[in-house]
């Protein structure tokens, strides 16, 4: 038993970095937490379901509109909200609370115009095929998660130390102002940013639909809530932090319910994050980013 | 006067409710005027709420005592954690916070044989009286406004203007951030104590994320300038869903609508003692 | 005409009118108030008991209403809230002055908002309540919806006969009061019934991978694994079972108990077993009637939500044509409550009676549903009926 809930928590881990890597792009880029995130990934289940399931597009069609869609909407909350409120220089806990409000403007218009239940792609697009070897199975999509999340995360983590744009974006998440001042088109590549970190999160969330089966209104919240644990313990901001701080929760999770007991599995994973806030609040990789006295 | 016992028989539960969650939106206040973005306020209200129905329920305890309960666990909670926690600041406390609530919420799903687990605790006796809620609502403004006017008001805002400036200055910053916290936890854990006592069933769910997000939406809604805007603010989400009744399925999304448009619009909410000045005050030129 | 003469038909119009008013006021409208769910999380739910009762009262209107009376159903929005709930029931107790109360829609609610009803001695009808503590609060509460409790002894018996099952593993939602308290149901019949537990998991609301606990189940080698679960959960639960091999049959309490998990689980769904009061497949007479008239007017198959709404309908008017209706509001009430006991219906959802429940203190107190729950499984998208 113990390979297989070896493989679980993996593709667990997985399914978490994956929804974790739009969320913590945006609050190292911008600073902000981003409760809309959630939202987004929803949406783009939704994209895909609606190409799949009116035009008979293909299962690739609709992860290219999940991108697409999910992109728009991430750029549309930009331009109307956030950026308002950078331009006011809004302290940075009023843009999170502008985002709750924003989710729920999501969450509750897609249960007005698809209905409260659960929704699941048709059949024969989801691929199903199950791999085994060395006695532990996995399945086609599970694969495909985890090859996804590692590839992702090890492009971003190029793209930000080894280019041109990388570094620009890290200089605005140095200092906005400074990095205007170097000439570097900060509106701009904050558009970038929160589209791409948009793109990801509806493409996250039409692959764990797939996973799940299951498509419905709620389904970005539940995600939210562990989303928010795995950048506490990888750092906030930090894309290897996402990956390692994903995989970390997942694997806490699967082995307490695997060796503890299922019923004290959020309690093992909560109990976890709290230990970690007192003792190393910043996670795994993330900076201090108080001045002290 | 048949008018108003009519009235009150179909309304009683709404306008006390009203006090309840003004309750809950002055102790979100406490906590953000001194800097701080507490979301844990709703885990306080449960665990006043849990602890006052605990005590009449299994101990046969009289009503006041219960609600002493009811307020001293979440004090001493937040002092517990407190400490550790409070050294955190902006984003990174309001998620440490968050997280707090969800360990709360764990904890009383997994504590069956007390709390009742997923069932939650259903048969609390209906002690709570208009007048218990009105005392405790103008007790608790009472006391923030001195508060406001004292030394430690002034020490609030300070902190919250530049804590690391008001530290030297001489302004014990982690002391006075340790007493907005358990204070507000205070009177969180009073306002669930009465809503308990009011609605004889309380369930695990109630304290959590939606909870805390309706809360922070009545103080940012109303204002954070003064006592006046939490007040206001309860009194309008409270009322809103009665008064959007037509609205039907879109309710809920008025309510994250205004919430957004609050913040672009009305930074700071709706009762604005300086905007409003400006806008009455003009005749005054 | 002449000022007098115009005098004198107006005169006559207004007489003929308050005679006419008269007559109306004879054949009052008859006021039935329900608080249910449209929107929120349980929103499915409370539209479906909405169907239910609405096709019901159209029914009962079009062969004539009750003594000469129609019924007036207003049914109101408490969002899966309980303050909602309570606002909700006080209003159409105290301000609509409606004869009795159906809902709320679910059992958190009902705890919350049921005592208004029992203080104001208005009866309260649930539908969809199951949960405990519920008829235990006093003797004008009342429900139709069969509890699991007894309705899963009944599923587990059929299922163990039949698919030779000795020994089970156990998997519910340990953060929902539907799913927890299907789970004490179920604890208790298989204490009861002397059938030893594997290993006992859980889950969470919202959970979207139950991989780790079906491999510790599968590794527990049970026979059959008892699921207390909404469909939400339970079909991705089904369908990654058996992507990990496990081809175990499943036993699912009520949540488990929609067309959906044909929808949702496809091929997955098969061998899943349930009992209920109602099944879509029940060849009665009265529940062909049910089915075939739903159809028409929703466009949609019904669910257990609706047969029951529609079942409970029934069965107040039946227990208001016992009555008298005097017009006095308390009177009345009070005389609905007294005749809704005694009342035998035998609607879509099979024979119907009520039973007293007791009080914490064995007092009596509100009435339950007994009614004999069928026992079906799954096989090909079809729920087969099991003796």
């Amino acid at each position: 038993m113990l390979e297989q809930q070896l493989v679980n928590a993996l593709s667990l881990g997985c399914v978490y970095a994956l929804f974790a890597l739009g969320f913590t792009l945006i609050f190292g880029v911008l600073g902000v937490i981003n409760l809309s995130h959630g939202a987004v990934f929803m949406v783009g289940a939704y994209a895909a379901l609606q190409v799949v399931t009116r035009f008979g597009w293909s299962l690739w069609a609709s992860l290219l509109a999940a991108l697409v869609v999910s992109a728009a909407v991430g750029l549309a909350i930009d331009y109307f909200v956030l950026r308002p409120l950078r331009k006011r220089n809004a302290p940075h806990l009023i843009p999170m609370i502008a985002t709750i409000g924003l989710a729920i403007v999501f969450n509750n218009a897609a249960q007005g115009l698809f209905g409260a239940e659960n929704l699941r792609f048709p059949s024969e697009l989801v691929p199903d095929a199950q791999l085994h070897f060395l006695g532990v199975q996995i399945s086609v999509l599970e694969v495909a998660i985890v090859v996804l999340s590692f590839a992702l995360m090890a492009t971003l983590f190029v793209v930000m130390r080894k280019t041109q744009l990388g570094r620009a974006l890290r200089a605005i998440a140095e200092s906005p102002k400074a990095a205007a001042l170097l000439g570097i088109n900060v509106e701009g590549l904050f558009y970038l940013t929160s589209a791409t970190a948009a793109a990801l999160g509806g493409v996250s969330g039409v692959l764990i639909a797939l996973y799940s089966n299951a498509v419905f209104p709620l389904m970005g919240q539940p995600m939210l809530h562990k989303g928010i644990a795995v950048i506490i313990l990888g750092g906030m901001g930090d894309i290897r932090g996402a990956l390692i701080g994903g995989l970390f929760l997942g694997f806490a999770e699967v082995m307490s319910v695997a060796y503890i007991g299922s019923t004290m599995r959020d309690a093992v994973a909560f109990g976890l994050l709290f230990i970690v806030l007192l003792l190393r609040p910043q996670g795994m990789f993330g900076k201090v980013l108080e001045r002290k006295a | 006067m048949e008018w108003f016992e009519s009235f009150w028989q179909v309304y009683n539960n709404l306008i006390l409710t009203i006090g309840v969650n003004a309750l809950l939106a002055l102790s979100i206040w406490l906590t953000l005027s001194c800097g701080l973005l507490a979301m844990a306020n709703a885990a306080f209200m449960g665990i006043g709420a849990y602890t006052a129905s605990i005590l009449t329920m299994s101990a046969g305890a009289p009503f006041p005592l219960a609600l002493a309960g009811g307020i001293a666990a979440p004090t001493l909670v937040a002092l517990a954690i407190g400490g550790p926690t409070l050294r955190l600041s902006g984003v990174y406390l309001a998620m440490a916070t968050l997280g707090f609530g969800e360990v709360v919420r764990v904890l009383i799903l997994n504590a069956e044989s007390i709390t009742g687990g997923a069932l939650g605790l259903n048969g609390i006796p209906q002690e709570t009286q208009w007048w218990h809620v009105l005392l405790a609502v103008i007790v608790v403004l009472l006391i923030l406004w001195r508060l406001r006017r004292s030394r430690i008001g002034r020490a609030f805002e300070a902190i919250n203007e530049d804590a690391v400036a008001a530290s030297l200055m001489g302004i014990a910053v982690n002391a006075h951030k340790m007493l907005a916290f358990a204070l507000g936890a205070a009177i969180a854990g009073l306002a669930g104590a009465l809503n308990a006592h009011l609605t004889f069933f309380i369930g695990p769910s109630e304290f959590g994320f939606d909870r805390g997000v309706d809360i922070l939406t009545m103080t940012i809604l109303g204002g954070t300038s003064g006592l006046t805007g939490p007040v206001l603010g309860a009194l309008i989400i409270t009322l809103l869903p009665e008064l959007l009744r037509s609205f039907r399925d879109f309710r809920t999304m008025l309510n994250g609508a205004i919430l957004v448009l609050i913040v672009l619009f009305l930074p700071k909410g709706l009762w604005d003692p300086k905007r409003l000045r400006s806008w009455f005050g003009r005749g005054a030129h | 005409m002449t000022s007098a003469a115009q005098f004198r038909t107006a005169a006559l119009a207004a007489a003929l009118a308050a005679c006419g008013m008269t007559t109306i006021a004879n054949a009052a409208d008859i006021k039935l108030g329900a608080a249910e769910a449209l929107s929120g999380p349980a929103g499915q739910y409370g539209q479906s008991i909405k169907n239910g009762f609405e096709l019901a009262v159209e029914e009962i209107n079009a062969n004539g209403g009750v003594k000469g009376s129609k019924l007036v159903l207003q049914i109101e929005d408490e969002a899966g809230k309980k303050e909602q709930a309570i606002d909700v029931f006080k209003k159409l107790i105290f301000q609509d002055k409606v004869l009795m109360v159906f809902g709320p829609t679910l059992s958190n609610s009902a705890q919350a908002a049921d005592p208004i009803a029992q203080a104001a001695k208005t009866v309260a009808f649930g539908t969809s309540n199951t949960a405990d503590g519920i008829t235990s609060i006093g003797d004008f509460v009342f429900r139709n919806s069969v509890t699991e409790a007894d309705v899963l002894p009944e599923t587990l018996r059929v299922s163990a006969k039949v698919a030779g099952i000795k020994k089970v593993a156990v998997l519910y939602g340990n953060d929902d009061v539907f799913t927890k308290s299907g789970y004490d149901a179920f604890k208790k019949a298989l204490d009861d019934m002397k059938i030893p537990v594997t290993t006992t998991e859980t889950f969470a609301k919202g959970d979207v991978d139950f991989k780790a606990q079906l491999t510790k189940i599968k590794a527990s080698n049970p026979d059959a694994i008892v699921l207390s679960a909404l469909i939400a959960e339970g079909a991705p639960i089904m369908v990654q079972a058996r992507q990990l091999g496990i081809n175990l049959p499943f036993i699912g309490g009520n949540g488990m108990n929609s067309v959906k998990i044909f929808d949702l689980a496809k091929d997955k769904s098969d061998n899943l077993w349930v009992g209920s009061p109602w099944a879509l497949g029940s060849q009665t007479k009265e529940n062909q009637h049910f089915v075939v008239a739903y159809t028409q007017k929703y466009k949609a198959a019904p669910d257990q939500f609706s047969a029951q709404a529609y079942d409970a309908m029934s069965i107040v008017a039946k227990a208001i044509m016992k009555i008298k209706i005097t017009g006095n509001l308390e009177t009345d009430r009070k005389s609905l409550r007294d005749a809704l006991p005694t009342v035998t219906h035998t609607g879509a959802t099979g024979a119907f009676q009520f039973r007293q429940a007791m009080t914490k203190d064995g007092k009596p107190a509100g009435y339950d549903a007994k009614q004999a729950a069928i026992v079906s499984v799954t096989k090909g998208g079809k729920y087969l009926i099991e003796k």
